[in-house]
Parts: C-alpha cells; structure tokens; sequence
C-alpha cells in the first residue's frame, strides 16, 4: 500500500473536493476543504517537500480554514444542508464519486492509459528518486529561488495580497 | 471612492494587464490575469445597488472560470514541452484550453451571456473599461499563440460571435446592452482574421476602442441609458446629435468612415487566403448590427422622437461636465480612412 500512497491520497483528494462542489451549507464544505488540506499535504509531503507541506496545514488549515470557519458560525442557518439532507447535494456527491471511482478503475485495469498524457497504470504515481539533484533538497533550492531569481514574483504576489485586502474592504463597505 | 484607493486600484487594473501583455512566463500570464479581475470588482460596484452586485459577481465567476481553464492549459503545455515559456509550440490539447478560456475572457459566442447583463448592470463608466480595456489582455495572448490556435474552433466561435451580435442586439433600446452586443460581434471580427493576419487583430482592436470610448463618452455626456432619453439629445445638446449620427455610422462600418477600415482589410486579408464564403457572411450579418445603429441615429438625429411638452425646456440647463478628450476621439473614430495607407510601414 505504501508503493501506490500517492495514488490513494490522489484519490481521497479528488473525492473531498467533490464533497465540497456538491454545495452542502459551508460548514461542511470547511470540512471538506479540511480533509482535502489534509490529503493534499500528504502528497506534498510525499515528493520531498516537508516544509510546504508542513506550511498547508499551519497557514491554509490552521489560519485561513479558522477564519473560515469562525466567520460561518457567525452567518450559519438553523437548519444547514449535510449531503444526506437534499437530494440534489447528494446526487452530484454521488455522481462525482461515481465518476472519480470509474476513472480509477480504468487507469487500474489498463496497462497504459491516456486521458491528456500517457501514462502506465498505477505505477505512475509511485514515487521513483529520479532526477540528479544530488544532496540538495529540491523544495529547500525552490523556495531559495523565489527571493533571489523570482524576485519580480514576490512583489507581484505581496502587491496582489494587499489589493486583495483594498478590495475586500471596499466591496463590503457598502453605502 | 476615496481617491486614494481608487488610485491604486484603477493602478492594479493597469498593471495587470501590462504583465499579461509583457511577460515571457505562463504563470505570470495568469496572475495578471487575476490581478486584473481581482481589481477591477470594485470598479464595477461603483454603485451600491443589487444589479450592480448581481454583474459583479457574475463577472467575477465567469472570468474565474475562464483562468482556471488557462491554468489547465498552461499545465498541460509544462508537462509536454517541460518549460513555461511563452512561445508559439503549444501542444494542440493546451492551445485548445487557452483558446476556449480566452473565448470566455472576451465574451466571444458561445460563450457570450455574460456580456450583456454585466454590461447592463453597471455603471456608463465602468461598462467602458469592460469592453475595452479589458479586451486588450486577452487578445494579446491569442496574438502570442496565433498561429497554433485550432482553426475550426476559432473560426466557428468568431462567425457565431457575428452572429449572435447582430441578431442579439436588434431588440434592445438600453443602450448599454447595445454597446455590450455591438462588442461581441467586433470580437466575432477580430478572432476571425486572427488565423491569418494578426496585425489586422491590432488594427481592428484600436479602431474599436477609439469609437467605443467616443461613444461611451458621448452617453456619459448626457448620462443617457436608454434609446428614450437619447432621443431628447436635440434639446440638450444638439452637436452630440450629428456626433451620435457619424459616430453609430462608423461603428457599422460604413465608407467613408474609420469604421469601415477595419471591414475593409479583413475581407482583404480573408480573400487573400481563398475564403470567400465566410468573409460574406461577416458582411452580410454585419448589416444586422448596422440595422440597430440606424435605429438609434433615427431616433436621436433624423426624427423628433415622440415625447411630452416639457421635455422641450431642457436646453435651459447646461451640462456641465467636462470631457477634454473627446473632440480629438470623434476626429479619429470618423476621419482616419484616407490614412489607410500608412498600413504599409508595418511591412
């Protein structure tokens, strides 16, 4: 199981987002988006990359999702929709999980598959340490990068977050 | 909107189309995309009312859409030609995906609904920057990937947009919505001479920006929305009569006209390259959108519009706003034909 790890934390990934496209009331798509930054850290994790990954659960889970879920405690309704509550919600969890369950049988089955690009069953997404990048951890050279060549993008990014928050602002002022 | 805020935001706008316009990697092609759309929200929300939130909102989520689909197809290039460098050799299943997500940006047919009702929904000014500066990213990234852009999709999706535009606009009397179809069959013009001769794209780009902002700027004089309160310009402000009648005539495209510029080397350009039965349905669904500029001119400069006695006092209040750019901006969007020839430096 731990050879095909990436595949199935794949999986589960794909699955919860379906959980949260099925539009229930969001406190249970939060808790989709949970297990999908759970899941999706995993796999992170997976290619190398302890520090982003790490980085998911501390910012995106433990900072952003908070947020998000304190600010929809404070506009939640009586009587939220789970999946089970509205058929509709449970017909496109369904139809996504049917979907998804399909898709990875096909590529299990097959000995070569090709959706977009080729790819040889399962065994693609069995982590093989291919590429010299010799004693350097990718991830730790990626983000050395981004403040020495990719400075253009950090003041791009940095400027963009702060319109983000202008126009946040504006758009809820209101009168 | 405080200034300051304004200032920085209308900033953002800018310069997010300028790193669509300028950078060499996919990746910063879409941020300034989003940097765009992120920015230009609270411009289209000027006015705190339902509507104007309502087309915000649909705006943003088409176009949010739309850039999920080019981050797919910038992902599928990575993965066959292993860089991110913006260039010409796309592999033809991401040159599809951006093409359809730049479809989506531009309002191009069948993906159109949007233009309209977010047009509608908002302010004269606002609906300005829609549809022109907002049209100046997409198109420069099809320019960049010209020529491996699958010719079947673009030309049914340009012949469609035409279409759409002129039969689509025939029963408005908003004006706004009028301006929003009128949009869509330019586009419908443009992407169609894309395949062939992208310089014509350019050419067709800024003839259309310069009579949309003329136009824009005409109904922004008066504030007028409708084809009703167009109708009373007589009284108001009787030069922007005759302007309106030159300016509706350019639009469609009629000799002697800037207008007509555009048409005219399009057609060229598509019967140079042996196509004779789609340059003659372009023309001949044009005359559509020519049929409801007609109608406005009617309205405003030929006929005295039907109304009651009061409306014959309105000449007693002044308008006061002042629009300094407009006088040059007439001159160019009805004058520029003999000009024409100076295509030739571009050799």
């Amino acid at each position: 199981m731990m050879t095909y790890i990436v595949f199935i934390l794949s999986t589960i990934f794909v699955v919860s987002f379906v959980s949260f496209s099925s539009k229930p009331s969001p406190i249970y798509g939060g808790l989709g988006l949970i297990v999908a930054g759970g899941v999706g850290c995993g796999i992170v994790l997976n290619f190398g990359g302890s520090f982003l990954g790490l980085m998911v659960f501390l910012i995106y889970l433990g900072g952003m999702l908070v947020v998000f879920g304190y600010t929809t405690a404070m506009a939640t309704e009586p009587y939220p929709e789970a999946w089970t509550s509205n058929k509709a919600v449970l017909g496109a969890f369904i139809t996504g999980v049917l979907a998804e369950l399909l898709t990875a049988c096909y590529i299990l089955k097959e000995d070569e598959v090709e959706v977009v690009f080729k790819f040889n069953g399962a065994g693609d997404w069995v982590i093989y340490d291919t590429g010299d990048s010799g004693f350097f951890s990718e991830e730790a050279m990626g983000i050395a990068a981004l403040y020495s060549y990719g400075t253009w993008l950090v003041v791009v990014t940095g400027w963009s977050l702060l319109i983000g928050v202008l126009v946040i602002m504006e758009v809820t002022r209101g009168n | 909107m405080k200034p300051p805020i304004l200032t920085i935001i209308m900033l953002t706008v800018i310069s997010g189309t300028m790193i669509v316009m300028t950078t060499s990697h996919w990746l910063m092609v879409w941020i300034g995309f989003e940097m765009n759309l992120l920015a230009i929200i609270p411009i289209l929300m000027k006015k705190y009312n339902p509507r104007a939130m309502e087309a915000a909102t649909k705006y943003f989520l088409t176009q949010a859409t739309a850039s999920m689909l080019l981050m797919m197809g910038i992902i599928i290039n990575l993965l066959h030609s292993g860089q991110w460098t913006v260039s010409k050799d796309l592999n033809p299943m991401a040159s599809i995906m951006m093409t359809t997500a730049l479809a989506v940006k531009l309002g191009l047919a069948p993906f159109h609904f949007w233009v309209p009702e977010v047009t509608q929904g908002i302010s004269l000014s606002s609906g300005l920057i829609l549809l022109t500066w907002q049209k100046i990213a997409p198109l420069s990234i099809l320019y960049q990937i010209s020529p491996t852009i699958n010719p079947n999709l673009l030309l049914a999706m340009a012949i469609m947009s035409v279409m759409i535009g002129g039969w689509g606009g025939l029963n408005q009397t908003q004006l706004r919505k009028i301006m929003a179809y009128s949009s869509i069959a330019h586009m419908g013009w443009m992407t169609a001479i894309m395949m062939y001769s992208p310089t014509m794209m350019i050419l067709n780009l800024t003839i259309y920006i310069i009579m949309t902002l003329t136009t824009f700027m005409l109904l922004m004089y008066n504030s007028t929305t409708t084809t009703l309160s167009l109708s009373q310009t007589w009284n108001k402000t009787p030069l922007i009569t005759s302007l309106i009648l030159l300016l509706m005539m350019s639009l469609g495209g009629l000799p002697p006209l800037s207008g007509f510029i555009p048409k005219w080397m399009i057609i060229q350009e598509l019967t140079k390259n042996e196509m004779i039965m789609m340059p003659t349905l372009l023309a001949m669904t044009a005359l559509l959108n020519l049929y409801f500029y007609m109608r406005l001119t009617y309205t405003t400069a030929l006929t005295m519009f039907p109304s009651n006695n009061c409306m014959k006092m309105k000449w007693r209040f002044k308008c006061t706003k002042k629009m300094i750019f407009l006088p040059p901006l007439i001159v160019m969007s009805t004058m520029l034909l003999p000009l024409t020839p100076m295509l030739s430096v571009l050799d």
